[in-house]
């Protein structure tokens, strides 16, 4: 009987992938973030409000993933940015080698933000790295507080958490400070912003947020 | 399916082997249910040019998702 040592990740191939992406990212000076959240948390919803508020002249897509339908990049497609579907006909997250190919014929040097929309999922997009910049998750308020608890691995790797539908805040059981403690528990670094895409309330530091990512990587690409 | 082709990929370098045994180190943080995996190991396998193939799952605490060995025999 033989052992042998293999060391390597079960994700390598996908990880190489993502490598490469990375390092087109930056190149191009672009900021890619990857939506991550549960079904029904408002990741289109805010896609919307987002593309629909953000300074005119920026240049943005988007890459919006579902395992059926292209119903959120014909909701998305309005707003007159670039959009396509990644369509995964039953993959429960989206992959590297999915971006790579939706990717083909957009040239990332023309674009301030790509924005990618993974599949409605807390837990396998954890584990797949898209060469992205951060990594957002979403939480609503019609949802559980104790849900960083329950899924760690997204909120602990996440460099934003987005408290969503906060309007429907009077009318829901969730308590609010709980559910930043539970995030705080498991990232002490994240940012928290909460938002409702009904009222607007909270977009602008949303918006604020990508903005200053786009300073910083402009600033140290300049200084590299 | 990674796991897998990792192991078609080491016997295919040894000739006249097969894999008997696959070692993954799963860490509290990879977003990956244990259990879950298993399952789906054990279905791959059955039945499939790997059968029988015994899965060893290490728990780690961080984020840890590799492949630590792969046990084989000379099928000879």
């Amino acid at each position: 009987m033989t052992t042998v040592l293999v060391e390597k990740k079960v994700l390598n191939e996908n990880a190489k992938i993502a490598a490469e992406l990375r390092e087109r990212f930056e190149d191009a000076h672009v900021v890619v973030v990857n939506l991550i959240s549960a079904p029904g948390s408002g990741k289109t919803r805010l896609l919307e409000r987002t593309l629909e508020l953000l300074p005119k002249g920026t240049r943005a897509a988007v890459l919006t993933g579902d395992i059926q339908t292209e119903k959120d990049a014909e909701r998305l497609a309005r707003f007159g940015y670039p959009v396509r579907q990644i369509t995964t006909g039953g993959t429960c997250h989206l992959d590297a080698s999915m971006i790579r190919r939706h990717l083909e014929g957009w040239n990332l040097a023309d674009l301030d933000f790509l924005f990618i929309e993974n599949v409605g999922n807390l837990v396998c997009p954890s584990s797949y790295d898209l060469g992205e910049e951060a990594k957002i998750v979403l939480l609503s308020v019609t949802e559980g507080e104790e849900k960083p608890l329950k899924y760690p691995s997204i909120f602990f790797k996440s460099k934003l958490i987005l408290i969503t539908k906060t309007d429907l805040l009077p009318y829901v059981p969730f308590d609010l400070a709980k559910a930043k403690e539970n995030a705080r528990t498991i990232n002490a670094t994240a940012d928290i912003v909460e938002v409702s895409c009904q009222t607007d309330a909270g977009l602008t530091r949303w918006l604020d947020w990508l903005q200053q990512r786009r300073a910083s990587r402009l600033v140290s690409d300049a200084v590299v | 399916m990674s796991v897998l082709d990792a192991v078609r990929t080491e016997v295919g370098m040894r000739p006249g082997y097969r894999a008997t045994a696959v070692g993954l180190r799963i860490g509290a943080l990879s977003g990956v249910d244990t259990e879950s995996l298993r399952f789906g190991f054990d279905c791959l396998v059955k039945d499939s040019e790997f059968d029988p193939l015994r899965l060893d799952v290490d728990a780690a605490r961080g984020e840890e998702l590799d492949i630590a060995w792969i046990e084989m025999e000379d099928g000879q």
